[in-house]
């Protein structure tokens, strides 16, 4: 499977948030802000690809071979949840900044729906490590590039006169239909379809 | 003064309406969207998750008195991921179509904002037969929201819900395919929480 | 009782009564779901080649032979394209001895992998795929010389599908043979 395609694919034209709805939860919560969703961003790039070889590993040395596949699901998700408690006291004793800046935000990253789809996707669809590498920074990419489009325009969002009703979520998702559109117009790109 | 312990009735009626968790709170949005293409998928992905909802908050509060603070959160994990196991298998088995459908989400139910939120702010500190009420609640507050979603989204561009036909010829012949792709999602959604905002469902 | 005892302990316990829980659930439904996964394939097979009344994989999922009641073979049903993510959807063709198609279908993934929700090469119309049945290897779109009509719009996927079905259709023409 081509490299470049599975890259493609991940960052456009199948964009994990804007048209696989993955990752939503974050999406709309840390987007208020462009500083948050930079750093959430390279958050979740980091811990996906770190993820990405813990889990795709286990798998193949562990999981697979000894026929416990049935632990995948439980296996998978603590890898990511001690990935993300690593990542935190890292933070806490090197990064002090990033780290009171990113608040709450870090031990959400372990509910990230987009970082246990990768580690699944990776399983399901086949990849050798090198493809699941490559997926996992399309994936991370495509997180990227969504979160920060869409935190510029909720930063407008915010000065702009919007009728009571809609002043918040409403208005996010509405604007988020609107880049979703935008981004359906990747389909099939470069012979990658969605 | 003493605050009134809430009825028990309320635990299970919040989840509901007032505190719905994907229209008021905005919660567990990630299988929302995906598996709302259809009234019945939205139904199915709403009862996979459901299962999950109401047994790990039942068994969660069963062992709360076992488990500590710190440990809390990894514990809650694996409770969780055996339940969602336990669906995954069992869906595989019995109902293949649906599990075809729902794919990478059912194992994402794990990571369902909803029912980890739960566990920790409700099931930790809270009886079997009250985590039961609220998980119960929850999970109708879940599932009402996505077959509304996936029955908007089903008439608007299909013409049927739960496969009924309820569209006059000429409009299935050119319906509002919008709707069933992702934009048409997130653009009902915003519309149904506005609406909510509206008629002051939250309050 | 030492708290980080009990923390490990408590810990430990969980682990082992979910892998003990998980391990049965999934020695009871393992039957299940491995013929789950066999009648999928041999309905989906059934489908593209309406001849055969039992099949025999002779590659895996690639190349199956369609066998009547007495066992003997009344066609083949190749699978083309590639698996899974990205590039053209695996389609299955039925094809009859003489090398013609008489079935194809886009091959639904028995592993339950999940494609884009109700877009692509799933949702295209029947027009499209009619225009196989009764070709042979040298089916191909106009725009390249043959009769197929592309789907307007999504000219490089129906490119994709045709290569892959004269492809695969040349790739095991000497299955053909009784």
């Amino acid at each position: 499977m081509n490299l470049s395609k599975i890259f493609i694919g991940a960052f456009l034209v199948n964009n994990i948030l804007l048209m696989r709805f993955i990752g939503l939860c974050s999406f709309f919560g840390v987007s208020t802000s462009m500083d948050t969703s930079v750093g959430m961003s390279a958050a979740v790039v980091f811990v996906t690809m770190l993820a990405t070889w813990v889990c795709w590993m286990l798998w193949h040395a562990l999981l697979l071979p000894f026929g416990l596949g049935f632990l995948r699901t439980a296996v998978f998700i603590l890898v990511i949840a001690g990935l993300v408690q690593f990542v935190e006291m890292f933070l806490k004793k090197y990064v002090r900044g990033l780290y009171s800046a990113m608040g709450i935000y870090l031990p959400l990253i372990t509910t990230n729906c987009a970082i246990l789809a990768v580690t699944f996707l990776n399983v399901d669809y086949g990849f050798n490590l090198l493809q699941a590498t490559v997926y996992a920074l399309g994936v991370g990419a495509g997180y990227s590039l969504a979160i920060i489009l869409f935190a510029a325009v909720r930063e407008r969002l915010e000065d702009s006169p919007i009728s009571p009703s809609f002043r918040g979520y409403p208005i996010a998702f509405v604007g988020a239909s609107l880049i979703s559109l935008a981004f359906l117009g990747f389909a099939n790109l470069f012979g990658v379809s969605i | 003064m003493t605050a009134q312990r809430p009825s028990r009735l309320r635990y299970l009626t919040n989840g509901i309406i007032k505190e719905n968790p994907v229209l008021i709170l905005m919660i567990g949005l990630c299988p929302v969207l995906a598996t709302s293409t259809s009234a019945r998928d939205a139904l199915g992905m709403s009862a996979a998750a459901s299962f999950v909802l109401i047994f790990s908050n039942v068994v969660v509060s069963l062992v709360r008195k076992f488990v500590q603070p710190s440990i809390r959160i990894p514990i809650f994990i694996i409770i969780i991921s055996t339940f969602v196991t336990i669906i995954d298998y069992v869906l595989q088995a019995y109902q293949p179509a649906l599990y075809r459908m729902l794919g990478v989400f059912v194992p994402l139910i794990v990571v369902n904002c909803i029912i980890l939120g739960r566990a920790e702010a409700f099931a930790y500190g809270h009886g079997v037969f009250d985590s039961f009420l609220d998980g119960l609640g929850n999970a109708l507050g879940f599932t009402l929201a996505l077959v509304i979603l996936g029955s908007l989204r089903e008439f608007f561009a299909v013409g049927t819900i739960f496969g009924k036909t309820l569209t006059p010829a000429w409009y299935r012949s050119a319906p509002m395919l919008f709707t069933i792709f992702p934009p048409g999602a997130f653009f009902i959604i915003g519309i149904l929480k506005a609406l909510a905002v509206r008629l002051k469902l939250g309050k | 009782m030492n708290s980080k005892a009990w923390m490990t302990i408590s810990l430990l316990v969980t682990c082992l009564v979910a892998a003990f829980a998980l391990s049965e659930v999934y020695a009871v439904t393992k039957p299940k779901i491995e013929q789950q996964k066999i009648d999928a394939t041999n309905s989906a097979l059934g489908q593209v080649l309406a001849t055969a009344q039992s099949f025999k994989e002779v590659e895996k999922e690639s190349l199956w032979y369609g066998l009547d009641q007495s066992g003997a073979k009344t066609g083949i049903v190749v699978r083309s394209g590639l698996r899974g993510y990205g590039g053209p959807v695996p389609v299955l063709v039925g094809l009859d001895l003489a090398g013609r198609i008489v079935g194809i279908k886009v091959a639904s993934p028995a592993e339950g992998l999940k494609e884009t929700p109700g877009l692509g090469l799933k949702a295209m119309d029947e027009r499209f795929w009619k225009q196989f049945l009764g070709a042979d290897s040298t089916v191909a779109l106009k725009k390249d010389g043959g009769t197929v009509d592309a789907i307007s719009g999504a000219t490089i996927t129906s490119r994709a599908v045709a290569r892959g079905v004269a492809q695969a259709i040349r790739k095991y023409s000497e299955h053909l043979k009784p």
